[in-house]
């Protein structure tokens, strides 16, 4: 392709092929030479289809047979000038963008500057790091590239997207990345690491330390799981094994991870054999050919189009989005990997997820299939998006449980099972949820019991819904702000609406028709709660805590990995040290 | 408006929390809506009026409607006005407003993510401005129209120091 060799990303600067100005002590890094190609190819494809349109209307337009072959050879000299020149230009292009594109890492931020006209500069500071997500589209993942975005909470558009990268170098960068964002600083040798060298230790990093561990610490199946607290054990005592024990970071190593749960390709599609926009576009396809067959009005066919291929473009996103779907844990936090064409391998580290929600339809009653679904800061919702915020596309409920568990290894309470029970599917008014009063059947005739909120001592639970049951997690650090809202019928029945604001995202937390006294209270009460639990709240840098810990106790002589069963670190949910 | 106790059943509970001081707005802030309010309406009514004495006289519901949406609006605005309140507290800002659809916004100065003041032209004449809180989460509802421009940068610069002396991550 290009003469220009890819540098080892995220390796050292070498030199040979760095930046071409080195700002400050910044080692200017350059993207794969084959990005534009990855990134343009459908414009470039467009334009070609463009330019073929217009030179067959010419020739239309040229028109009878008569109409001299000289003149058609004229034109396809001209056509072919035309695309020759086209390509030259959107190449050249290309070219000049590519080498003004460049980022750099050090130990605070990241730095990325592209732009050939408009230049710009980002620089996304690491410890407000927010996930790591590292994406594959189709023709990317056919050439072994990838892209690597940071999201930074600063919303929408914020992220900074590299790429594309070799896909090893992708992986070494975003290990870099989270090694500095955890306050596990890589100490940056001059001596380049070799590319192939650093390609063949990578790999087996991760399942080699990954084996040492049992798989007895893997929550799996149980939702028992939550409370004893043996998988956070499991996966605490490799994190300390893993990487802040051994002191120096000559090569940063991905941390190691353990599987938590997949989905397979069949539950998946049965979940949406069961899903109701399936059933609204096949009733729709039905009615288009009742309608068809009644009138023999061929046009009704052409007017559904867009309807039906819309559902049916809905349904296959949801089925190539979330295919493959597996979820692992690691210290850096909860890695999830899917895709069917393209390929999304997400970190979300420890405490970054702002909201929970398990939600589960009417057709998933049977099974009792739940959907889990998370607000990270800085993922953002639009079309394209909507797998990028699941953190379980289907499950049965312990399934479930154990990715909530995943965000909240710990909910503060002595019995959760109960709790999270009541809070899925209980009615009961006198349980552990305080729920709206009767008199509210009037404004929610259907789902006035499910309205209901609990606190424990690490998080909000909000119930919803009778025909699609939704429960609400909120970890208190993670409340934003909070808000009361009465309409004039709920003013007169002095019920209000209790409102958590999260970061824009699939969950909403909210819960209608409290009684206005409890909301009243549920505020005041929410407002304290949240604030004491941001002045205890982990550290950003989460690893920093750990590695603390790790210190005193080689300092007390005992061995590093006795850091981890008591106070579980290494787990998400930002809730390191607090019992 | 009374300020009842805050009992179980009562339905303005939650909007007097025990032992907050709202403090309102100004007055002016009326007349600023008003005006904004008279510009947009003026239009379709001077239209209304001169084609339904030119033509007929079916046009005076161009101009009536606007009308009649503009003086329910000039009854409404005052109270809504009166109903807009703001409390600081040592740790967080309240925010209360609406008559018929009344809201009350917590939001934790560790929370805030940046604050805007604004005042428009007309605004300016009148002596008011905005003070905006933004949080991480969009939703964020937290306006305070109406402020006298002094103590609108005296909440600014308390908001922002208060904020810095808590902020925490996200």
């Amino acid at each position: 392709m290009s003469a220009a060799d890819p540098t080892p990303h995220g390796a050292p600067p070498t030199g040979a092929t760095g930046a071409d100005a080195p700002a400050g002590d910044l080692a200017w890094q350059r993207m794969h030479p084959v990005t534009p190609f990855v990134r343009g190819w459908s414009v470039i494809l467009v334009a070609i289809a463009f330019i073929g349109h217009q030179t067959l209307d010419q020739l239309e337009a040229v028109g009878g047979a008569a109409a001299a072959v000289s003149q058609v050879s004229g034109l396809w000299w001209k056509v072919a000038l035309a695309v020759v020149l086209l390509l030259a230009l959107v190449f050249g292009y290309a070219a000049l963008a590519w080498r003004m594109t460049a980022y750099a890492v050090d130990d605070d931020a990241v730095h990325l500057r592209k732009g050939v006209l408009f230049r710009q500069q980002r620089h996304a500071r690491l410890d407000r790091l927010q996930a790591v997500d590292i994406r594959q589209p189709l023709l990317a993942r056919l050439g072994g590239l990838a892209e690597l975005t940071l999201e930074v909470a600063g919303g929408s558009g914020s992220g900074v997207a590299i790429g594309f990268l070799r896909e090893q170098d992708a992986r070494r960068l975003r290990a870099d990345l989270l090694a500095r964002a955890a306050g596990v600083k890589a100490r940056r040798t001059g001596t380049p690491a070799p590319a192939a060298d650093a390609a063949a230790v990578r790999p087996d990093a991760g399942p080699a330390t990954g084996a040492a561990a049992p798989v007895d610490g893997v929550p799996a199946a149980d939702g028992v799981a939550l409370v004893d607290g043996v998988p956070a054990a499991g996966v605490a005592g490799r994190a300390s094994a893993g990487r802040p024990a051994d002191g120096g970071l000559d090569e940063v190593d991905e941390a190691p991870e353990e599987q938590v749960y997949e989905v397979p390709a069949g539950r998946l599609v049965h979940s949406l054999l069961r899903s109701p926009a399936l059933w609204v576009v096949a009733l729709g396809l039905v009615g288009v050919v009742v309608a068809v067959a009644l009138t023999r009005n061929f046009g009704i066919l052409v007017s559904a189009a867009p309807a039906v291929l819309g559902g049916g473009g809905y349904l296959f996103q949801r089925f190539a989005g979330e295919f493959g779907f597996r979820a692992a844990l690691s210290p850096d936090g909860i890695r999830l990997r899917h895709g069917l064409l393209e390929t999304r391998a997400q970190t979300i580290p420890p405490g970054r997820v702002q909201a929970v929600s398990l939600t589960q339809g009417p057709l998933w009653r049977g099974p009792d299939w739940w959907r889990v679904k998370v607000n990270v800061a800085g993922y953002a919702t639009g079309e394209n998006t909507e797998s990028q915020n699941v953190l379980l596309p289907v499950g049965p409920r312990a399934e479930a449980l154990t990715a909530l568990w995943l965000v909240l290894p710990d909910l503060g309470t002595e019995d959760p099972l109960r709790l999270l029970d009541e809070g899925l599917t209980g009615t009961d008014p006198h349980g552990q949820f305080t729920v709206a009063p009767r008199r509210s059947r009037w404004l929610d005739p259907v789902a006035w019991r499910r309205n209901g909120f609990a606190v424990t001592d690490r998080a909000l639970l909000l119930r919803s819904g009778r025909v699609v049951r939704r429960l609400v997690l909120v970890p208190h650090e993670r409340t934003q702000s909070l808000a009361v809202a009465q309409g004039p019928w709920q003013r007169r029945l002095a019920v209000a609406t209790f409102t958590v604001h999260s970061t824009a995202g699939p969950v909403a937390p909210a819960v209608a028709h409290l009684d206005a006294g409890d909301a009243g209270r549920l505020l005041e009460e929410q407002a304290r709660r949240a604030r004491t639990a941001r002045a205890t709240a982990g550290p950003e840098r989460w690893m920093e805590q750990r590695a603390q810990v790790a210190e005193a106790n080689r300092a007390d002589g005992e061995p590093a990995e006795a850091a981890a069963p008591g106070s579980a670190p290494g787990l998400p949910g930002g809730g390191e040290e607090r019992g | 408006m009374a300020t009842p106790q805050p009992t179980s059943g009562d339905p303005a509970a939650p909007f007097e929390p025990v032992g907050v001081d709202f403090r309102s707005v100004s007055p002016r802030l009326v007349t600023a809506r008003l005006v904004s309010g008279a510009v947009s309406v003026v239009v379709p009514v001077v239209v209304g009026a001169v084609l339904a004495l030119v033509f007929s006289p079916w046009w005076w519901i161009l101009a009536g409607v606007p009308a009649a949406i503009f003086a329910a609006t000039a009854v409404v605005v005052p109270r809504q006005v009166r109903a807009l309140g703001y409390a600081e507290r040592d740790d967080d800002l309240l925010v209360r407003k609406g008559v018929l659809f009344r809201s009350l916004v917590v939001v934790p100065y560790g929370r805030m993510q940046y604050v805007d003041v604004e005042a428009g032209p007309l605004d300016r004449r009148l002596g008011i401005a905005k003070v905006q809180l933004h949080t991480a989460a969009a939703a964020t509802d937290a306006v305070i129209p109406g402020l006298p421009p002094a103590e609108a940068e005296r909440l600014r610069d308390r908001l922002s120091a208060r904020g810095e002396a808590r902020l925490a991550g996200l």
